[in-house]
């Protein structure tokens, strides 16, 4: 459980680091989102904004607390299956703030360059090079321009 | 102590669509202009475009909603009690920083509700009346786009050429036409091309998030250079808190802080105010006084009420892998209006607009509906890049329990109250979004959509502020006239949505311009009583 002031505790990273390998899973070459080493990601995140911090704090707070994590060793102990289980509980319970959480582990992970690799995205600023498209072609309105003016009249 | 500055022939609060259009207008007809704003000048360089983090920029920093993002120059909206959440910007441009630039114009029907459909009430103006000044707005900002369209009057040729459909905007055009329905390429104040030193798009997507290439017609970047070019005066971070009136009820001036706190008196011949339909009834309401004791230009009691907003819903269709959906601007494609006029086997009044949107970036593909867990890459890799969706804007009729009141806790750092939003989306707005998400569903799968997810209420999607402050020939009725003078007091002009009667179907920010526009040429014409 967080600290008061909202702190992590090394428990908390813990209990995060397999949260977010349970969120977004490792897929082909690419390790989940908590081995992959994207906590730090998700705490400076949280640290600047309110929203996110708010969510987490109440997140983990869940967690350490939902009955079916109480089990020695809690949340870490359980089987995959089990986690996700007890995962689906809190996003029902909480269903604002685990939307935060998983929105904050999203904007940590597709920021990664090797996530951009493997999905085909271009890493870097959106700016100065945006994309090309072929221009306008206008004959694309050859059948809509067959279509008589159908507006509706209005009395002046 | 209170700083006083020389008198103005005057004052325009707010720079945003409508107020920068009314500031270059007067001064360009000679006025004395001073135009206030909350906000400061933004540097393009920090819009998130140009930063690789863009995307965690666009849920934070660059949030739509202010209460998110929580700006210096934004103020606390409390729409708690709201079925849709309120979007606006606070700087100078105002919520042109923010906004897409699509600009389809109202139709002639939208301004005669009462007359053709007995709903609402007719505005007292037509459509014919503002043409003129839609045009001229168009060359201001530069709008993109052909003219032609079946589904409104024809207009006069646009200045650039559509901005490229992509092969996604083809194959929906295409799949339009193969059911008998009408599209036509949105009309865009988006360059396609360089225009009045602005540079062409260059299909970046996520427009909304600011525009680093200013090839998105902003106003800080279109109206305002211009207008000082013409003698007006811009002063940011300028946060007015009160309109102040004299005995005989007429305006003389306002007070406002600057970015220390420090207090100003400003005095004017007149003052516009163009705080779009939220930050203007706030304005009136809390600028309540002897003369106007429940608040500025608010005998009829309609100051804050029949509050619209467009009623938004649509559907998202995946297609097969191809082109990536991400390429282009995100909603400046193509439009349908095939159920734009009432039709009531339909089962509703009025009617709503298509409007076609592309895919974004990984991380907002992600949060878009991407679930956790174990099908989360499955997912992902069918969606990401693959995507298209129409979006129904529905006209939403008036009601006067839609309203903005002052709220009685909340206040902003200068103690202004916080605007408190009460809105319901009432039965006529579902059947519409309801007739409209199985019409999207149709047109995606004859494009080819192999699935689609319908939304049929998007409660995110307070970006048109309208109806606060209505115009109108009866006093009792409406707070502002034809030419958008208070009624309550002949020196006081509002030029934003608050002065619409009804919203239609469409973006309203080209008639925003268009009416703003139109004011300043009536008080250039007829009001040379206000010129020192």
């Amino acid at each position: 459980m967080p600290t008061a002031e909202g702190q992590l505790t090394n428990s908390d990273r813990r209990n995060m680091k397999v949260v977010m390998d349970r969120l977004v899973p490792p897929v082909d070459d690419l390790p989940g989102a908590g081995s992959m080493g994207l906590l730090d990601e998700v705490e400076r995140m949280a640290e600047e904004h309110d929203r996110y911090r708010v969510s987490l704090v109440r997140f983990l707070d869940a967690l350490s607390m939902d009955m079916s994590v109480e089990a020695e060793g809690g949340f870490l102990a359980l089987e995959g299956e089990q986690q996700d289980e007890a995962l689906k509980e809190i996003e029902s319970s909480i269903a604002k703030e685990f939307a935060n959480v998983l929105e904050v582990v999203y904007l940590a992970y597709y920021s990664r360059p090797e996530v951009h690799r493997r999905i085909g995205w271009r890493s870097g600023p959106l700016q100065p090079l945006g994309f090309t498209l072929p221009p306008f072609d206008e004959s694309i309105l050859d059948t809509v321009r067959k279509r008589e003016p159908f507006w509706r009249q209005a009395p002046d | 102590m209170v700083t006083s500055h020389d008198r103005v022939d005057f004052i325009v609060i707010g720079s945003g669509a409508s107020g920068a259009a009314a500031t270059w207008k007067l001064a360009q007809g000679g006025f004395k202009v001073l135009c206030l704003e909350q906000g400061p000048w933004v540097d393009h360089s920090t819009h998130p475009t140009n930063k690789a983090n863009w995307e965690e920029l666009s849920r934070t920093k660059w949030h739509y909603h202010p209460n998110v993002r929580k700006g210096p120059s934004d103020y606390y909206v409390n729409d708690d009690d709201s079925d849709v959440k309120v979007l606006m910007y606070n700087a100078l441009g105002g919520s042109t920083i923010h906004w897409t630039g699509h600009v389809p114009r109202f139709h002639p029907s939208d301004f005669r509700v009462k007359t053709l459909d007995g709903v609402a009430d007719d505005w007292p103006i037509s459509y014919w009346d503002l043409e003129k000044f839609y045009d001229e707005n168009d060359e201001l900002m530069g709008c993109s786009g052909i003219h032609g369209d079946p589904a409104n009057p024809d207009r006069s040729p646009r200045q650039m050429a559509p901005v490229p459909l992509g092969h996604d905007g083809e194959r929906v055009a295409r799949a339009f036409d193969r059911l008998g329905w009408h599209w036509w390429p949105s009309d865009s104040h988006i360059n396609s091309e360089p225009y009045r030193g602005r540079p062409a798009c260059n299909n970046c997507g996520p427009l909304g998030y600011g525009c680093s290439l200013k090839a998105k017609a902003m106003t800080d970047v279109t109206y305002l250079p211009e207008a000082m070019e013409h003698g007006a005066e811009v002063r940011a971070n300028a946060t007015v808190y009160n309109i102040a009136t004299g005995a005989d009820g007429r305006v003389t001036g306002v007070n406002y802080y600057d970015a220390d706190g420090g207090e100003h008196w400003q005095p004017a011949n007149a003052v516009i105010v163009g705080c779009n339909g939220i930050g203007t009834p706030r304005m009136l309401l809390h600028a309540a006084s002897d003369s106007h004791p429940t608040g500025l230009a608010n005998s009829s009691g309609l100051v804050g009420k029949n509050l619209m907003f467009h009623v938004y819903a649509g559907a998202t269709g995946i297609f097969p892998k191809g082109e990536p959906t991400y390429r282009g601007p995100l909603a400046n494609i193509i439009m349908s209006q095939e159920f734009y006029e009432t039709d009531l086997s339909r089962g509703f009044v009025r009617g709503y607009t298509f409007q076609m949107g592309r895919g974004m970036g990984p991380a907002s593909t992600a949060v878009g509906g991407v679930s956790w867990g174990s099908n989360h890459h499955r997912e992902f890799d069918e969606r990401f890049g693959n995507v298209n969706g129409l979006g129904v804007i529905g006209e939403d009729l008036p009601l006067e329990s839609n309203r903005v009141t002052l709220d009685p806790e909340i206040r902003d750092r200068w103690g202004i109250p916080a605007p408190r939003v009460h809105y319901k989306l009432d039965e006529n707005s579902k059947r519409m979004l309801a007739h409209g998400v199985k019409q999207a569903r149709t047109a995606l799968l004859e494009a080819g959509a192999v699935r689609v997810f319908e939304n049929q209420h998007n409660v995110n999607a307070g970006w048109h502020l309208m109806g606060t402050a209505r115009m109108g020939d009866n006093p009792k009725r409406s707070v502002v006239d034809g030419y958008g003078q208070a009624h309550d007091a002949d020196n006081l002009f509002i030029v934003d949505g608050s002065v619409f009667v009804t919203g239609a179907g469409v973006n309203p920010t080209p008639t925003i311009q268009a009416i703003a526009l139109r004011t300043a040429d009536y008080i250039i014409r007829e009001r040379t009583d206000l010129k020192s």
